[in-house]
């Protein structure tokens, strides 16, 4: 899916995605597409999903990241979800949201620090 | 007694588009009522949860907000309601976990502990109306 406006930058091996500030769900969806077809065809080790610009998480935004994340690892891929604001962060714990067991960090920087160091 | 102190508007939801309006439009009503940023963030993500609701279960729906006060308190009223199936079992439906649809099974239970109240009145093939309160802080 291309029509949608996400921009997934590399940098080494390493898949930088800058999700938009308040993505409608076909956004969301594509979202996906684009990144797991980014994955293939640079040959990505990893994928920072940058929430930085995201001030809403709602389930199904929340359960596509958990799919993806879980999707990035069946293809030999490693997620980390950095930049979330301390509102989002409160919001998505009261309403439930555990994001499993994906990495976190506070921001790209410290992301792509730890993926170079430990992947 | 929670009484109206503004006037009245509404928003039709029938679209995937309209959860995206639902969000802007609670957004912007929340912040004119000088709610902080983190309520703003829960009022917002309630309202996509019944937004999202309305348009996966029922098609189509209609969100009504009003600015409301009880005694000192002021605060922002969200009225979610459709013709739809209706919700089988309210009380299973507040369950976490409990899902009938590709969700995570937080939509009204999550919902509900992001608000300060929460009211479900429903009815099996004729539809279900959620009124959800946020008090200003």
């Amino acid at each position: 899916m291309d029509d949608i406006n996400v921009a997934v930058l590399r940098l080494r091996n390493v898949l930088i995605v800058s999700v938009p500030g308040d993505p409608d769900d076909h956004v969301i969806t594509g979202l996906q597409d684009k990144i797991l077809n980014s994955m293939m065809r640079y040959r990505a080790k990893g994928v920072i999903l940058d929430l930085s610009t995201v001030d809403i998480v709602d389930s199904f935004f929340a359960r596509t990241i958990i799919d993806t994340a879980q999707m990035i690892n069946l293809m030999g891929g490693r997620t980390i979800i950095a930049g979330m604001l301390p509102s989002v962060a409160i919001t998505a714990t009261q309403l439930g949201l555990t994001f499993e067991n994906i990495e976190t960090c506070l921001n790209v920087d410290t992301a792509f620090t730890l993926m170079e160091q430990t992947g | 007694m929670v009484s109206e102190v503004a006037e009245r508007n509404s928003l039709k939801i029938s679209s995937e588009q309209d959860i995206v309006l639902v969000r802007k439009t609670v957004r912007d009503v929340c912040r004119d009522a000088g709610f902080g940023l983190t309520d703003v963030t829960r009022i917002v993500t309630a309202a996509s949860e019944l937004a999202r609701n309305i348009y996966r279960y029922a098609d189509h729906g209609t969100l009504t907000w009003n600015m409301v006060s009880d005694g000192m308190k002021s605060g922002l009223e969200l009225i979610f309601a459709d013709q739809g199936p209706g919700i089988e079992d309210v009380n299973m439906a507040l369950q976490e976990g409990y899902t009938t649809a590709r969700s995570m099974g937080m939509g009204l239970p999550g919902t509900k502990k992001l608000m300060d109240d929460m009211v479900i009145e429903t009815k099996l093939g004729v539809g279900t109306k959620i009124t959800i309160r946020k008090w200003v802080r």
